[in-house]
């Protein structure tokens, strides 16, 4: 899967019903705006060149009487106008904020990291079958997901325009967002809330697809890794757990269970890496690990030296990681 | 806030006029200018090189971040995330030894703090070195000096991060 | 002195492991050999008469951050060991070496698939909650199990009669309750076994999902008592998380669990399941201040065992009066360093006081009398035939109460804090005595010995904000003390 020209990041082609609501009412707030102001400009250019015209003012009671009706007239439209947008403005934010509990509903935890998106999906009843992953989101096709948003440092705020507005993730606190995708699709979500350096480039790739590919993908993703096959990966799995790697991350099936870092159980499989910065291929994942700060300066990642003949074990046995 | 200090005295001394008075004027500004010529921003190390994460032998005497906001800031972070504070906690100690009062069993120069932090000790002090970047080593060592008290208030943050036991509204003791 | 040892090659870095002081629980008597375990995970037989050494194994391992600090128990020509480390993501196991060679016979893990934690077709829970297959695994989110603590560093009765072993499993790590949903078994509970195998008989868990690092090892007291009319084999215990219970040893069934402190963290324990009802509003979690979260971390009693006196019917509990506040943090996994995602500080209950010596009568499940103390009660207790209580206190004194009415009868003030356990024989001069150990420390005295800094409340997994006065009322110690009784 490439993350390129079909990735979208746009709130006018809605991919849900949520996110449909609120380009409904960008529309309604684009065309009334644009035709007070197309009127406005109208009666400026209107005045504009009765002004070049009438040298002398043309000042009589009777036409301040029609002006103050003109004038009246005006701010009775507008204010109407302005309510009116008021009142769908409110509808539509209540629309999109309703919590409708429902029993089908996929639930998802979202964490904020400086800089990155952790995504969990807990399993109450099977702890041990809890999913974890970084700057990915899976989720089914027309299937209510509720996202629990926290965050481990700063605030930071989930936009994933093609689905819903923005939510803040704020320390200490649990906010919610239902979103829901009606076709399949790929789509960009970004950090909106300025968190420091690398607030730029916090994003996350999210993907909607049929329950059947998703449910595929849920599984693939609950298996602890594969036990490296050959000499090189061995090797490479030794490097990741002597390295300073084990300091921080964490792969399912071996001794490494360190949480500071994003989990790399599967982390070839992921579109991006270092939150959609790059494109997951090996020669972005070798420079990420040789010098990480190098590409996106303030990273918590340290630059790692590693000798060649290590990084290629290492990058043989992250491969084995999808 | 320059600004706001040079512009009422220019104004005085340029309306009380004698324009022999000038010159001084003229080499107040150039002194003011210079001095702030000579304010520098603060060096963060948002991207630090690969030779900085490499071990250098011997170990250097001066410390490279000594009042350094952001090494201390850093420090501060990373004494939690590689469990510092699961053994020395914020400073009080408990199953290593406090790091905020006068005794120090290994000395306290960053030279010494930071050989403690890279060869470990003998009574349960891990050794980091290889483990863990050398320039963390050096953030490490540059925040436990503040904890101790060594680098000084403009640099070390007014208060510390962990929770307060009290609530806001309780007097404090 | 008749003799001394001191095992060889002891590592010094195992002080870098023990989360609550350098402590040491005693030793076991057996076969003619002494039996002790070292802080760096080895047990030791030692022939009593003239102190050489029979055996040394390594049973712990300290890379794994393993330590060894409990009591060790022999039945039947075994060496029970139980491991601590629960506060470094070590994964809890009970391990029976043989007498004589110092082999291991089996090893019980409290965490991981059955065929670890020898649970096999004999086992019977009372409850359905914990019947299922490899809920050691299920119960924790991937690989968690592995570094999930669950370790055995209390106390073990046997009951001979129905030869079954018991003991209690420790708190789950790291204490952060965020970072593991599930029940996380086997922590925080007591299992019946075998004793010739390890196999497991029954289990019950006294906190599922602990939130608090409520360890379920303290001491089982067994007695059999009429219970509703009906003579029934017991197991009491006065559990951290604030509950007298009684339990049939025989199945595991709860017969009656009793608060005997005053609780927010829970609201009873549930008659039909046998669950613990837990306090949502006092659950600690990532970047949340949870205040007054009663008992304490160190539970309405920690590991300092009680007493019973068939002379009274009652059981004399030495326990503390703590409260807390908790923060949870990310606790990060890196072996041999702490794993625990807390930030504590603890606080004097209601009243004030942080100690309370009680009596109890576990029959009617009632509180008969209590003696309030100004710090933790954290030494034993000791109850004699004469119908005299001892026990001490972190000042330093050693009292002696009655035990029906719990008036002072005398103390007497050692040379440092009592920490240690009470015990009383009847020397070859056929006089009785009564001995104790004074010498401040523990994770409640941990503040005086560590000279750590009062003005850092979280010192100590917050144990110091409660016991920043302590340094002014006793200094460290080493004592033994013999009273001669009239």
């Amino acid at each position: 899967m490439m993350v390129g020209a079909e990735t979208i990041q746009s709130a006018l082609r809605p991919a849900g019903p949520e996110a449909a609501r609120l380009t409904d009412l960008w529309w309604i707030f684009f065309w009334t705006c644009a035709s007070f102001y197309a009127a406005l400009m109208a009666f400026f250019v209107a005045a504009w060149i009765r002004g070049r015209q009438n040298v002398e003012p043309d000042v009589t009671p009777a036409t301040e009487r029609s002006h103050t009706t003109a004038v009246t007239a005006a701010l009775i439209v507008s204010a109407i106008g302005l309510l009116a947008l008021l009142v769908t403005s409110v509808a539509a934010g209540r629309a999109v904020g309703k919590f409708a509990t429902n029993s089908n509903q996929l639930e998802i935890e979202v964490t904020g990291h400086q800089w990155w998106w952790e995504v969990k999906y807990p399993n109450p009843a099977a702890p041990n079958q809890q999913v974890v992953t970084a700057n990915e989101m899976h989720i089914p096709i027309n299937t209510h997901v509720l996202l629990r948003l926290d965050t481990r440092d700063d605030i930071h705020s989930l936009w994933i325009p093609n689905l819903h507005g923005k939510r803040d993730l704020i320390p200490g606190r649990v906010n919610k967002i239902f979103i829901q995708a009606d076709r399949p699709g790929v789509y960009r979500g970004q950090c909106a809330e300025l968190c420091g350096l690398q607030h730029a480039h916090m994003a996350l790739v999210v993907v909607a697809e049929e329950p059947e590919k998703f449910a595929e993908w849920k599984k693939r993703e609950s298996l602890g890794a594969p036990t490296p096959q050959t000499p090189e990966q061995v090797r490479g799995q030794q490097v990741f757990l002597g390295a300073p790697c084990a300091n921080c991350h964490n792969i399912t099936g071996i001794d490494a269970s360190a949480t500071l870092g994003p989990d790399l159980t599967h982390v070839r499989s992921r579109p991006t890496l270092a939150a959609g910065m790059l494109l997951n291929t090996r020669g972005n994942l070798a420079g990420w690990i040789s010098n990480a700060p190098a590409i996106k300066p303030g990273a918590q990642m340290p630059p790692n030296q590693l000798a060649a003949g290590e990084l290629q074990d290492l990058l043989a046995y992250l491969d084995t990681l999808r | 806030m320059c600004n706001v200090r040079r512009s009422p005295f220019a104004v005085r001394r340029g309306g009380s006029s004698a324009s022999g008075q000038r010159p001084t004027a003229n080499l107040f500004l150039l002194a003011v200018l210079l001095a702030l010529a000579a304010c520098h921003r603060e060096q963060r190390s948002i991207a630090p090189t690969a030779i900085s994460a490499a071990r250098t032998f011997p170990v250097r005497v001066n410390n490279p971040y000594e009042g350094n906001a952001y090494a201390i800031a850093e420090g501060q972070r990373l004494y939690e995330q590689y469990n510092c504070s699961g053994c020395h906690f914020h400073g009080g100690g408990g199953i290593g030894p406090a790091l905020m009062d006068n005794e120090w069993i290994y000395g306290s120069s960053p030279a010494n703090i930071y050989t403690s932090i890279a060869e470990g000790r003998p009574n349960g002090m891990p050794s980091w070195g290889g483990h863990i970047p050398d320039y963390q080593i050096w953030e490490l060592t540059t925040y436990v000096r503040a904890l101790g008290g060594f680098e000084g208030r403009v640099a070390t943050a007014s208060r510390s991060d962990e929770m307060e036991a009290k609530r806001a509204e309780e007097p404090k003791k | 002195m008749k003799w001394s040892y001191k095992p060889k090659d002891i590592n010094q870095s195992a002080k870098g492991i023990a989360c609550c002081d350098w402590v040491n629980r005693g030793c076991a008597f057996a076969n003619g050999k002494i039996f002790f375990n070292t802080l760096d995970g080895k047990t030791c037989a030692v022939n009593a008469t003239n102190g050489q050494e029979v055996w040394v194994t390594q049973v712990a391992n300290m890379a794994r951050g393993e330590s060894i600090t409990m009591a060790p128990l022999v039945v039947k020509n075994k060496v029970l060991v139980g491991d601590s480390g629960g506060e470094f993501g070590v994964r809890g196991a009970l391990t029976a070496l043989d007498t004589e060679t110092g082999k291991q016979i089996w090893k019980a893990y409290s965490i991981g698939p059955d065929a670890d934690c020898l649970i096999g077709p004999n086992f019977k829970p009372f409850y359905p909650s914990d019947r299922g297959k490899d809920l050691g695994v299920t119960s924790w989110p991937p690989d968690l199990w592995k570094i999930g603590g669950g370790t055995v560093w209390g106390w073990i009765s046997y009951d001979p009669q129905l030869d079954l072993i018991y003991y209690g499993t420790a708190n789950p790590g790291p204490w952060n309750p965020e970072q593991r949903p599930g029940d996380n078994k086997w922590t925080c509970g007591i299992f019946a076994r075998r004793p010739d195998s390890g196999e497991a008989v029954w289990f019950y868990q006294w906190s599922p999902h602990d939130e608090y690092d409520y360890d379920g090892v303290n001491e089982q007291i067994l007695v059999d008592v009429p219970i509703n009319g009906r003579m029934r084999k017991v197991l009491v215990r006065a559990e951290r998380n604030g509950h007298v219970y009684v339990l049939d040893r025989t199945t595991g069934e709860v017969l009656s669990a009793t608060p005997f402190v005053y609780i927010t963290t829970s609201k009873g324990v549930d008659p039909k399941t046998g669950r613990l009802i837990p306090n949502e509003e006092k659950s600690p979690g990532f970047g949340r201040v949870v205040r007054e979260i009663c008992p304490a971390s160190p539970g309405a009693k920690d590991w300092q065992p009680s007493a019973y006196s068939p002379v009274t019917g009652l059981l004399y509990i030495p326990h503390q009066n703590l409260c807390q506040d908790e923060e949870g943090v990310q606790a990060n996994y890196i072996a041999g360093t702490p794993y625990v995602g807390a930030n504590v500080k603890m606080y004097a209950g209601p009243g004030g006081h942080r100690g309370e010596y009680d009596a109890w009568d576990p029959i009617h499940a009632r509180k008969v009398w209590s003696i309030r103390e100004r710090f933790p009660v954290w030494s034993g207790t000791l109850v004699t035939a004469g119908n005299v209580a001892f026990y001490g206190t972190m000042e330093g004194w050693f009292k002696a109460v009655n035990a029906t009415t719990g008036d002072l009868l005398w103390q007497f003030k050692t040379g440092s804090g009592i920490v240690g356990q009470p015990v009383t024989f009847l020397a070859p001069d056929g006089k009785q005595y009564i001995s104790v150990l004074s010498g401040v420390g523990g994770w409640s005295g941990a503040i005086v010995p560590g000279q750590l800094d009062p003005r850092d409340g979280t010192a100590a997994l917050g144990f110091v904000n409660a016991m920043g006065d302590l340094p002014m009322y006793t200094t460290k110690g080493g004592m033994l003390y013999t009273f001669g009784l009239p």
